[in-house]
């Protein structure tokens, strides 16, 4: 078995809408069939008794080494507690090659699910150890390291419910939710408006408290001491039973409450001290910790907090109690679990010795013996819930707290006896508020309810039916994509919108360019949803990025492909046929929302055929309004866009719009066939996302398709009275869609430059110089600069084979170089002949072009 | 002599509108001794303290108080302005003085401007030293004790950034409270209020701080919006930086992931062995390394305020020329420390050279082969520092690109305030075309270079922040009502506080019988003083505050709020004596309630009392309208046209522009005294309360 490539599908992809595991997995003939393997099957189920069926019952065709390394890694995944689901495999074109497809829900542990599989499956093999439980631990253990923890986890889970699209900026709890202009961020439980002023206030208690007296919330009196001389002064002050704690420290450490004596107080102080610069004395209050927990201007959940601690029988050891407790199921080692153990530490056994027990005292029946002071869960500590008990006013002094402080998103703890009474009738008090609090403690409290404190968080943000999405259009086709993607940016930009676009020339915010290359995969796509002034977002989505990642987002408001013709780049990554290429090319339509819009081609079958994977609803276009598929949608009532009488006409049961083509002058006087289709792809899309009629008609008279603004897209020059085209086409569908718009440009002698891509199939090579040889008399061959894989000259013979049959051309040259092959282009042209030059370094060759024009314009100003 | 008393008067008191000290002061026998009468007093004070010849006092000119001096005059007067000179000396500014006699001969009560309370007690006692050592012919050490003071003024009065911002907002009239012994002020009152500490407001995000702080993730967020950036990465060893640094492509920086004031910094390293020495450096500010592009070009640090640019400055190299004989450390004190601009400390925009202090300062020498004892050739120029302060102001100079991707920069981390740290060798150029890029975004920029930069324009950053939280019009101010007099105030204060109620208002009320927040008692204690009226405003639920003042509180500590919407003063009789303030008359007291008059807001109304004829004199007091009531119905004649509550026949009556409007019969009012309805009536018409509202409240009462 061996694993030739492994891919993370970080979004919705061609198998599933989950993230997964993608693996190329070529097995050897024995291994196609596991069944052939003698008592394979029953060593893997002995190693790992949990794993699932590898085909329902009943059935019995060959099962490979391929499906049952996905069944493997899958189930242990599940076993590790990760929840997925997904998991397929399929052969491919080559026999005894597999895509295997694994969900995960982290990267890093579904990745490591994948290489415990392998190693499971090669020990089912060889017949040696497999150990199935520390293979689960490692899981477990990154799974915990990776993912986000319990409080952020449950927020982001609360967004996800709401249908708000999130993203991790970091590998620790800072996560994005929503794109572009309408993004909000958090950060554990603290929101991108929790002000770091508030913070800081929280951070400093004796600030906090003196806030929170003048707002009339009840605080232990107290204040900060120099020293233990000191200490005891305050204490003096005070004159009742104090808690020492230090200043600016956190989790309780170094805390001692109820401290009645002066020698009790010196070991507390020099407890404190170790934890904080200073030390602080303040009035004890007896009764129980409470956790508020405030968002916004409510409390939304309390629970009362109780130290770790073990009741005496009489019988056994404070040690043996402690093992009792912790033999609980429910109590583990981190955050995963619902209690923590208790631990025996040197902290337990100093609070046991003040106590006056070692960790081998028995103490009697009954007998309550506390392990450590503070009440945390990540010590052992347990939390019950109280929220339906919180007396209204107790809860006003939270929340009064809170703002007073400045927190959003707050933890009040409050010592009192009840949360039943307001804190003035029983002499309680807000001790402490705590930006970012845990809020483990309110969803899987170790008693009581569970409280939905992450839909608290997430409603506090996002108001309403809010769901932090922008407009999101994804476009995907053969042919036409940029210019489409480039014509719908501009509608929405017209409409007051700032458009964030990606194209394979680059990334665009407000039409400047802020990265450059290929820009139609996921990566550019996410950028463009983290910036912040984005409002709208239009992306190219070439197959190659679907293929490699999946999308760059769940969901897209519309989706539009152009066409699918023949298909391009056919033959790599096992996409043979243009039927494979659909499926790719089908994924931006499948993750349409169920209230958006999918925008076909219904001249084009493969693209006309996805409005039935559509959630949305369809838009069809075409230039025929008689074409079968687009005039069964018109008459069901559904929204179609067509050409008639030199308009094109938006319809929905009955006409709504018409827009001269003379007035679109992309399509140069409705004269090129491929813009009037991208005009009307265009038109759908801005129409589905509701830009007005008249904004919509301004905004396709303004759009300018030259080589500045679309460099490579049918780019029109007059060169001394000849016409020049530079495009960037390089498969037989952009030959297709070029043929015609060229020859309704009149002309003397037709020249065509063209070199061929060398990672196309030979076949598309060779179609394409047949079909310019249809159509031009001068054929100027030249070599790329880059062969892509191919042997030098072999580009070439397979153009001049295409060439062969052709009808009309009868001059053939070959030259190498693009400038050379373009300046004997142009130096052939006279008055009147057309030339198409189809670039491949499409910056460099219209700066070549460019330059050659201003010579000739040079000359002609100097007679 | 002898301290009787002092009382820090914390707000506006009888004295004036700012806070001052007064000391309760007995001379004693000094009383017979005028300063013309002490032989050599004159020559030795003016020696010591020569600036005393700015003291316009009493002539209104220069040299005033010099005068007064020759003439003679009394040691509390001369304390006054030693106190108030040397706080000028030690750098609180302090302008105002008063010394008043008392009914007690030898008493004086001193008054002395004090920003700072520790301060200006610190200043009282050095001055009583230092007058009665120039008085008995004792040496005095004056540097030593402006020293002292400069250092208590250094560590308790606010910085210099957040003073810029709190001076802006006293200059719109927005009110400022100090929060913390620290820089925490609240600007703005009650719901109203906003906070800053140091350059960083209530709007600033605990996130967006995080993210700054984070060099490696601000880095790619700004990378992915298109923000340029020097790329690089973090790297764990020596020999890993170098890896990087000959991926990145040579020269490169070496830097801590999350340093500051540019400590472990290396520029421009070109070899393995640099980049080694350059990532121990790093290494050893205890945070990840990175190693990064070196951009070419300048330092420059650009503000963002509220989402625009509203400062830069520019960091400029600095070097020395060598003159073949002196050695380095010498030559940095003869070229470089001997700028004027130069010295400890904020006063200067630009800082001392120190070599055995400065680590990157030796790298660079170490670089050029030289250490700070080393003599270089004549003529040779030796860089000591790369970028020295960024204090050279540029901000007329910013191209309007590079503004708009520091701004973008800004939104992205997510600041109100960044302070962006930008290098170009041009700022008037795009970053595009220079390969300038953003190296770092700074939560709490320090304000220091912008506002006092060593050349070109101080910048109003201090306004710009306070435009950023308060609008033009927004003077941070919720409707504060003062009440004054000499009884009857609770009664009236609860009156008010619930007709505000009923207008929706959340009412903090602070008065004799407690401290209440929307009807809730959180203090039963007395509240009619200066530190409840403050937790009212420092309250940020708070929309209308109705505070209750007692003659003793206007005396002993001053009033709790600087401004107020409307001041009430109900009455003077019957008389009350404050014999241990020596207020004795009832023009005295008068003159105490005047106070409460003073402050009223120039949009704002006063409501006096116009049957006691001291209480009605006080009108002309005040900045805004005058509102009188009165409960025989008779009015001030010249108050005619004007807007009045007035008891008739048992009703009450509004009464404006001449036209009376009858709010109120007879029997509703029975149960109450009238002076108490009318004044609360008149304060809420004042505040806008409608008459309807009025009536029903008082019916509901």
């Amino acid at each position: 078995m061996e694993v030739s490539r492994l891919r993370a599908l970080r979004g919705p992809n061609l198998w599933s809408q989950h993230t997964a595991i993608e693996a190329i997995v070529s097995c050897s003939a024995a291994e196609q069939d596991i069944a052939k393997i003698s008592g394979f099957e029953a060593r893997l189920r002995a190693r790992f008794p949990a794993m699932g069926l590898l085909q329902p019952p009943g059935y019995a065709s060959a099962v490979s080494m391929a499906h049952t390394l996905g069944v493997a890694a899958l189930g242990l995944q599940a076993q590790a507690d990760c929840p997925v689901t997904f998991n397929r495999t399929t052969a491919t074109s080559e026999s005894g090659v597999y895509q295997v497809v694994i969900e995960y829900s982290e990267e890093a542990v579904g990745r490591l699910a994948f290489k415990l599989a392998r190693a499971l499956c090669v020990a089912a093999v060889e017949d040696t150890a497999f150990d199935v439980a520390d293979a689960l631990a490692q899981l477990r253990e990154l799974d915990e390291e990776v993912r986000l923890g319990p409080s952020t986890g449950a927020i982001v889970q609360a967004a996800v419910q709401r249908g708000i699209p999130y993203c991790r900026l970091t590998t620790g709890s800072l996560v994005q939710f929503g794109w572009g202009s309408r993004q909000r961020r958090i950060q554990a439980a603290e929101t991108d408006r929790s002000s770091a002023i508030g913070e800081a206030i929280a951070q400093d208690k004796e600030l906090t408290k003196r806030l929170l007296e003048a707002a009339g919330v009840s605080v232990p009196v107290g204040r900060p001491v120099a020293d233990v001389a000191d200490a005891w002064a305050a204490m003096c002050e005070i004159a009742a039973a104090v808690v020492v704690k230090p200043l600016d420290g956190n989790q309780g450490k170094g805390v001692t409450v109820n401290v009645v004596t002066r020698e009790h107080l010196e070991i507390a102080y020099a407890a404190a001290i170790e934890f904080g610069s200073q030390v602080l004395v303040e009035r004890f209050m007896p009764g129980s910790d409470f956790r508020m927990l405030v968002v916004g201007d409510k409390l939304v959940a309390a629970a009362r907090r109780e130290p770790p601690q073990v009741i005496g029988d009489g019988v056994r050891s404070v040690r043996e109690l402690v093992e009792q407790v912790n033999a609980d199921p429910r109590r583990g080692d981190g955050h995963a679990t619902s209690l923590t153990r208790m631990r025996l530490d040197s902290i337990a056994l100093a609070r046991l010795q003040a106590q006056g027990y070692t960790a081998d005292s028995i103490p009697v029946k009954g007998c309550h013996v506390v392990l450590r002071n503070n009440a945390n869960l990540s010590t052992g500590g347990t939390a019950t819930d109280v929220t339906d008990d919180v007396h209204p006013d107790l809860a006003a002094s939270a929340v009064a707290a809170a703002q007073m402080v400045g927190l959003d998103v707050c933890g009040v703890d409050v010592v009192c006896d009840t949360v039943l009474l307001p804190l003035a009738e029983q002499g309680g008090g807000v001790v402490e508020v705590n930006a970012a609090p845990g809020l483990r403690m309110h969803l899987q409290p170790s008693y009581g309810k569970g409280r939905e404190v992450g839909e608290a968080i997430v409603s506090m943000m996002f108001a309403g039916k809010d769901d932090g999405r922008i407009p999101l259009v994804a476009v995907a086709g053969t042919n036409g994509k940029t210019t489409t993607v480039r014509l719908i940016a501009h509608l929405l930009g017209c409409r007051g919108l700032h458009v964030g676009m990606t194209n394979s020339d680059g990334v665009y915010i407000q039409g400047k360019r802020i990265d450059s290359g290929d820009c139609s995969g996921p990566k550019s796509a996410r950028n463009v949803l983290l910036h912040p002034d984005v409002d709208a977002a239009v992306f190219e989505t070439a197959r190659g990025g679907v293929l490699r990642e999946g999308l760059a987002f769940d969901r897209c408001n519309v989706a539009v492909v152009t066409n699918l013709g023949r298909g391009d780049h056919l033959g790599l990554n096992y996409i043979s046929t243009v039927e494979d290429l659909s499926v790719v090319k089908r994924v931006v339509v499948q993750n349409v929302r169920p209230d958006g819009v999918a925008v076909l081609n219904a001249a084009d079958p493969m693209s006309a055929a996805m409005a039935d994977a559509c959630p949305g609803s369809v838009t069809f276009f075409a230039q025929d309004r008689h074409h079968p598929v687009l005039a069964a949608h018109c008459a069901q009532g559904r929204r179609a866009v067509y050409v008639e009488d030199g308009h094109i006409v938006a319809s929905k049961k009955k006409i709504v719009q018409r827009i001269p083509l003379s007035q679109i002058p992309l399509t140069r006087n409705g004269t090129i066939g491929f813009q009037i289709e991208n005009a009307m792809a265009a038109i759908a899309a801005a129409w589905a996302l509701k830009v007005d009629w008249k904004t919509l008609r301004g905004g396709l008279a303004s759009f300018v398709n030259d080589a500045e603004t679309a460099p490579g897209r049918f780019n029109f020059f007059d060169y001394r009275g000849a016409a020049v085209i530079a495009d960037y086409g390089h498969n037989p569908d952009a030959m297709l869609a070029l043929i015609p718009a060229i020859e309704s440009i009149p002309a003397h002698k037709r020249l065509v430059v063209i070199s061929g891509a060398g990672d196309r199939r030979d076949e598309d090579i060779r179609q394409q110089t047949e079909m310019l040889g249809e159509v031009f008399d001068e054929v100027i061959l030249y070599q790329d600069q880059c062969q892509r894989g191919r042997q030098d000259g072999e580009v070439l013979a397979l153009l001049r084979q295409g060439l062969a049959k052709a009808g009309r051309a009868n001059k053939i040259d070959e030259i190498t170089g693009e400038f050379l092959a373009i300046d004997t282009a142009l130096s052939r042209l006279q008055a009147g002949d057309l030339c198409l030059i189809l670039i491949d370094q499409v910056d460099e060759a219209l700066a070549h072009i460019a330059q050659r024009l201003t010579e000739a314009n040079d000359t002609r100003a100097t007679p | 002599m002898e301290f009787l008393k002092i009382l820090p008067l914390r707000g506006p008191n009888i004295w004036t509108y700012r806070p001052v000290l007064e000391v309760w002061l007995d001379i004693g026998a000094l009383e017979d001794s005028p300063s013309n009468t002490l032989p050599g007093f004159y020559e030795r004070l003016t020696a010591w303290l020569p600036t005393l010849a700015e003291h316009r006092c009493g002539i209104g000119e220069r040299g005033g108080f010099l005068l007064r001096l020759r003439e003679g005059t009394w040691p509390g007067h001369i304390l006054e302005h030693i106190t108030i000179e040397l706080q000028n000396l030690a750098g609180m500014q302090s302008g105002f003085g008063k010394t008043r006699s008392t009914s007690v001969r030898g008493v004086y009560k001193v008054v002395v401007r004090s920003r700072n309370e520790t301060v200006t007690r610190a200043a009282l006692q050095e001055a009583r030293e230092l007058m009665l050592a120039a008085m008995q012919d004792r040496p005095f050490e004056v540097a030593a004790a402006v020293a002292r003071l400069h250092e208590m003024v250094d560590s308790l009065c606010l910085g210099p950034s957040t003073a810029c911002i709190v001076d802006a907002a006293t200059g719109r009239g927005i009110p400022s409270i100090r929060l913390s012994e620290g820089n925490l002020v609240q600007l703005g009152y009650g719901a109203r209020q906003h906070r800053i500490w140091t350059a960083e407001t209530d709007q600033t995000s605990a996130i967006a701080e995080g993210i700054s702080r984070d060099k490696d993730l601000s880095k790619t967020l700004l990378q992915a919006c298109g923000v340029p950036v020097p790329e690089g990465r973090i790297v764990d060893s020596a020999a890993d930086a170098w890896e990087a640094a000959e991926d990145i492509g040579l020269p490169v920086v070496v830097k801590p992931s999350d340093g500051n004031h540019g400590r472990g910094v290396s520029t421009e390293l070109m070899t393995r062995a640099e980049v080694e020495a350059a990532y121990k450096l790093a290494d050893e500010e205890g945070s990840e390394v990175i190693v990064e592009r070196f951009v070419r070009g300048d330092e420059h640090r650009l503000l963002v305020i509220g989402g625009r640019l509203a400062a830069a400055a520019r960091g400029e190299s600095v070097s020395l020329v060598a003159d073949g004989c002196s050695s380095v450390s010498k030559l940095v004190e003869e070229q470089i420390n001997i700028d004027p601009r130069r010295g400890y400390g904020e006063g200067y925009p630009l800082s001392l050279v120190e070599l055995d202090e400065d680590a990157a300062a030796q790298f660079e020498l170490g670089r050029q082969g030289y250490t700070a004892d080393s003599i270089p050739a004549v003529g040779v120029s030796v860089l000591i520092q790369r970028t020295g302060n960024v204090a050279f102001d540029v901000t007329e100079r910013v191209h309007p690109e590079v503004a708009a991707t520091v701004e973008l920069a800004a939104r992205i981390v997510g600041l109100d305030i960044a302070g962006v740290d930008l290098v170009a060798e041009d700022i008037s150029r795009p970053l595009g075309e220079q390969g300038g890029a953003i190296v770092e975004i700074n939560a709490g920029p320090g304000l220091l270079m912008h506002l006092k930069p060593a050349s070109g324009n101080a910048q109003p950053v201090g306004d710009a922040i306070v435009a950023s939280l308060f609008a033009e019009t927004d003077s941070g101010r919720i409707p504060v009502i003062g009440i004054a007099g000499t009884h009857g105030k609770t009664p009236l204060a609860h009156l008010l506080a619930a007709l505000l109620k009923l207008a929706g208002k959340y009412v903090g009320l602070a008065c004799s019988d407690g401290l209440y927040f929307a009807g809730r008692q959180a203090d039963k204690r007395d509240s009619a003083n200066w530190v409840a009226a403050q937790k009212v405003l420092m309250n940020r639920s708070v929309e209308a505050a109705v505070i209750e003042n007692s003659v003793a509180t206007i005396l002993s500590e001053g009033l709790g709020y600087d401004r107020c919407q409307v001041g009430i003063v109900t009455n003077i009789e019957p008389p009350q004596h404050f014999g241990a303030y020596y207020i004795e008359t009832a023009e005295q007291v008068c003159n105490v309630l005047r106070t409460q008059i003073d402050v009223v807001l120039a949009d704002g109304v006063a409501v006096l009392n116009a049957c006691d004829p001291l209480v009605a004199g006080l009108a002309g007091y005040c900045d805004g309208e005058v509102i009188f009531f009165s409960v025989d119905g008779t009015l001030p004649t010249a108050h005619q046209a004007k807007r009045a509550v007035l008891l008739r026949d048992g009703g009450i009556v509004l009464r404006q522009d001449e036209q009376e409007t009858l709010l109120f019969g007879r029997v509703a009012c029975q149960s109450w005294q009238p002076e108490t309805v009318l004044a609360a009536v008149a304060a809420a018409w004042a505040l806008g309360v409608s008459p309807a509202l009025i009536k029903a409240g008082l019916a509901a009462y």
